[in-house]
């Protein structure tokens, strides 16, 4: 039995060794040799100094920054809304309505489609004489032009749909997964018991999907909170702050001036954020699932 | 055990981040050390030994493959021993590649960079202080206004090369339904935002649209910084005037309210939604391709001044970065790269502006044939000798300029406060001028 377990945990770490020779390279090293970075000032071009805590004293004195940590919070927000329009959309394309098929692979184009690209397609659609202003103003909700991403009361809840836009697509592959693990014959005996199809949701579908209702949680949160391609591409952090989200300022200390022990410094606030908020996330959703074993 | 196991792995990690530590101290030591300042004009022979000078461009690959070979030939020819490695990155990736090759010990030795990466570099100490190895007559050969740009406490970290300033480009067939006449097109600023403002009224275009930049205090004579740019100079009642207008303007809708960039900026020009462009000879190119039937209605005259009556360059500068291993053959090639001669040159393939006082005497810059073209390079060239970047002398220039920029929007676009505004990106750039980093 022992031996067993020694062999399968063995071909586990098989498996898994060239993934995480990868992550250690290009993810943990990184990280962990933040840490001494965050304590000079180091920018590559020029000599580097110890600096000791400046960088952390100046992050929290640092205006952008603590507006940047605000936006990023604030992005957030999205977690939630994506995260019930995708259990909707999982529920709805596991159905057996025919054509079904062709909605699945639609809604999962944005997500296969590189965020550059759909970064232009949508910068086009809300551009001044874009596709967005024109239905609204024929329709009337608008009286004239809105310039939307120009403009600080809407630039970055656009930004936000374009990320939910895009994302939906994934989380709805993954709620679909967890449909289909759970056993039909729970939903039968809840028909038995004369359950409607809200009760059905309610009380069988969302309690069997917590581990993935956690799980798509916590990268959704760590996935807002780091933002950058579409904040970068299409904003780069403005309408003045409007925007700027903490990885667009961190990039913008860092790879363009060349600050990159305060860069460093910044990387390890959020990441600390980050992983605050994921515990926090963790603790809020310790129940349910289907125990399959 | 268990315990004992725990602070040893505790030990071992406080060990290796202490290690890490001084080696980020002590892995980026300059121990180039400043070589003795020589003559130019010696071969690149040194003890006999050969050397190979490494010349990066932005984005002059394939276009310019011709001009740039036969330059490298004649100058290996005439210099014995140096071999001149010609690489093109993007505009995009060049700092990139400059900031990765400097980590892992392999400089380049001429570099081309834009004025505000170059007075960026510059100011953190990374670049080659020129002064030291040019002659006096070599420093004089360019407009000054260009080559002070990177100079900071008298020493002068780049060379200028082929530059641009802006002319205005005006749709004729707008501005005539406006009742104006192109023939006598505007002067002054002032002048300029009157026919913006007719413009507007008859037509319903807007006048122009513009981005958002710190280039916006200049202009109008406000200075970035003070004298000895220790402090910035720009928070005045004459910037919350120029704000003021520039909001009251966008209201009317004379200025188009947006930070438009500059393929915004050729959207609305192209579409015929601004009747004006201020922008250098380049934007000829993209109009001719997007929108033929304007271009045929568009004429460009010399770009009407600001209260600080000047204009803008906005240059091309070459380099040679600190870590070079061969500084003097690298300002030799840069000197040579950038001399009158080549410049002129260049500016004949490029459709460029030379930034060296003799270039701008050949016919070629006098002369016009009529074509758009033509009249932008004569209406520009013209006024090379009013010329300066606006960014003269700036230290951390790419930092000051996001905050200016950060600044406008906050006014412009999202309606916040001018002068409180105007207080925090003070605050903002006099912590960039203080900090070391």
């Amino acid at each position: 039995m022992y031996k067993a377990i020694r062999s399968e945990s063995f071909a586990a770490w098989a498996f898994m060794a060239p993934g995480l020779l990868f992550l250690a390279i290009f993810t943990f090293w990184p990280i962990i040799y933040g840490i001494p970075l965050s304590l000079t000032d180091y920018s590559v071009i020029t000599e580097t100094h110890f600096v000791g805590l400046d960088n952390f004293t100046r992050a929290f004195q640092d205006h952008n920054f603590l507006i940047s940590l605000w936006n990023s919070l604030v992005y957030v927000l999205v977690v939630p809304v994506i995260q019930i329009i995708s259990i909707l959309m999982a529920i709805l394309v596991n159905s057996r309505i025919p054509g079904v098929k062709m909605f699945r692979a639609a809604y999962y184009i944005p997500v296969v489609t590189s965020m550059v690209a759909v970064a232009l397609i949508w910068s086009w659609l809300l551009g001044n004489n874009g596709v967005v202003n024109y239905l609204l103003l024929k329709v009337g909700i608008l009286s004239e032009q809105v310039s939307w991403l120009s403009t600080s009361s809407t630039a970055l809840y656009v930004l936000m749909f374009i990320t939910m836009w895009k994302g939906l697509g994934y989380y709805m592959m993954l709620y679909l997964a967890g449909l289909q693990g759970i056993p039909a014959d729970l939903y039968e005996a809840a028909r038995v018991d004369g359950a409607g199809p809200l009760r059905l949701i309610i009380h069988v579908t969302l309690p069997l999907l917590r581990p993935h209702i956690l799980f798509c949680t916590v990268i959704s949160v760590m996935g807002a909170v780091r933002v950058f391609d579409e904040v970068y591409i299409l904003t780069k952090g403005g309408p003045g702050t409007s925007t700027l989200t903490s990885s667009v300022y961190i990039f913008q200390k860092g790879l363009e001036q060349f600050n990159f022990g305060y860069a460093s410094a910044l990387g390890l606030i959020v990441s600390v954020m980050v992983a605050a908020l994921s515990v926090l996330v963790f603790r809020l959703n310790r129940r349910g699932g289907v125990n399959t074993y | 055990m268990t315990t004992n196991r725990k602070g040893f792995t505790v030990s071992l990690l406080l060990v290796v981040m202490m290690s890490m530590l001084l080696a980020a101290c002590g892995g980026n030591d300059n121990t180039a050390g400043r070589p003795s300042p020589g003559s130019t004009g010696e071969t690149g022979m040194e003890a006999g030994k050969p050397v190979t000078l490494e010349f990066w461009t932005i984005a002059l690959q394939p276009t310019f493959n011709d001009y740039f070979n036969e330059l490298i030939a004649k100058y290996e020819s005439s210099h014995p021993g140096v071999k001149v490695e010609w690489k093109d990155y993007p505009y995009d990736a060049i700092s990139q590649r400059l900031l990765t090759s400097t980590a892992s010990g392999k400089s380049p030795d001429v570099v081309n960079l834009n004025t505000e990466f170059a007075s960026q570099l510059g100011s953190k100490g990374a670049l080659l202080n020129l002064n030291e190895y040019l002659t006096d007559e070599e420093a004089k050969s360019y407009f000054e206004g260009i080559y002070n740009s990177t100079v900071f406490d008298g020493k002068a970290y780049a060379l200028p090369w082929y530059t641009g300033t802006e002319v205005l480009f005006m749709n004729t067939k707008l501005v005539k339904e406006a009742g104006l006449d192109p023939a006598n097109p505007p002067q002054t600023r002032e002048e300029l935002v009157e026919w913006a403002r007719q413009v507007h009224e008859k037509t319903g275009v807007a006048g122009y649209a513009q981005q958002l930049v710190s280039k916006l205090f200049p202009i109008d004579g406000i200075p970035i910084l003070n004298e000895d740019k220790t402090a910035a100079a720009f928070n005045t009642p004459e910037a919350e005037a120029m704000i003021a207008q520039m909001r009251d303007l966008m209201a009317e809708g004379v200025v188009l309210k947006e930070d438009a960039e500059f393929s915004k900026q050729i959207q609305y020009f192209s579409g015929e939604q601004v009747a004006f462009q201020l922008s250098g000879p380049t934007f000829i190119n993209f109009i001719k391709k997007s929108a033929p039937d304007v271009y045929k209605n568009t004429i460009a005259v010399t770009l009407p001044t600001g209260k600080a009556n000047l204009r803008l360059s906005n240059s091309m500068d070459l380099v040679v970065p600190q870590k070079s291993k061969n500084p003097e053959q690298a300002v030799e090639f840069a000197a040579f790269i950038t001399n009158a001669e080549n410049q002129t040159a260049f500016s004949k393939v490029a459709n460029t502006l030379p930034s060296s006082k003799a270039s701008i005497e050949d016919p070629f810059f006098t002369q016009s044939d009529g074509s758009l073209e033509a009249e932008a390079k004569v209406a520009s060239s013209q006024s090379l000798d009013k010329a300066t970047d606006y960014m003269v002398g700036v230290p951390n220039a790419g930092d000051i300029n996001s905050a200016l920029a950060r600044g406008l929007q906050e006014i412009l676009m999202n309606g916040a406060d001018i002068k409180e505004t105007l207080n925090a990106v003070e605050k903002e750039v006099n912590q960039i001028l203080n900090q070391d980093s």
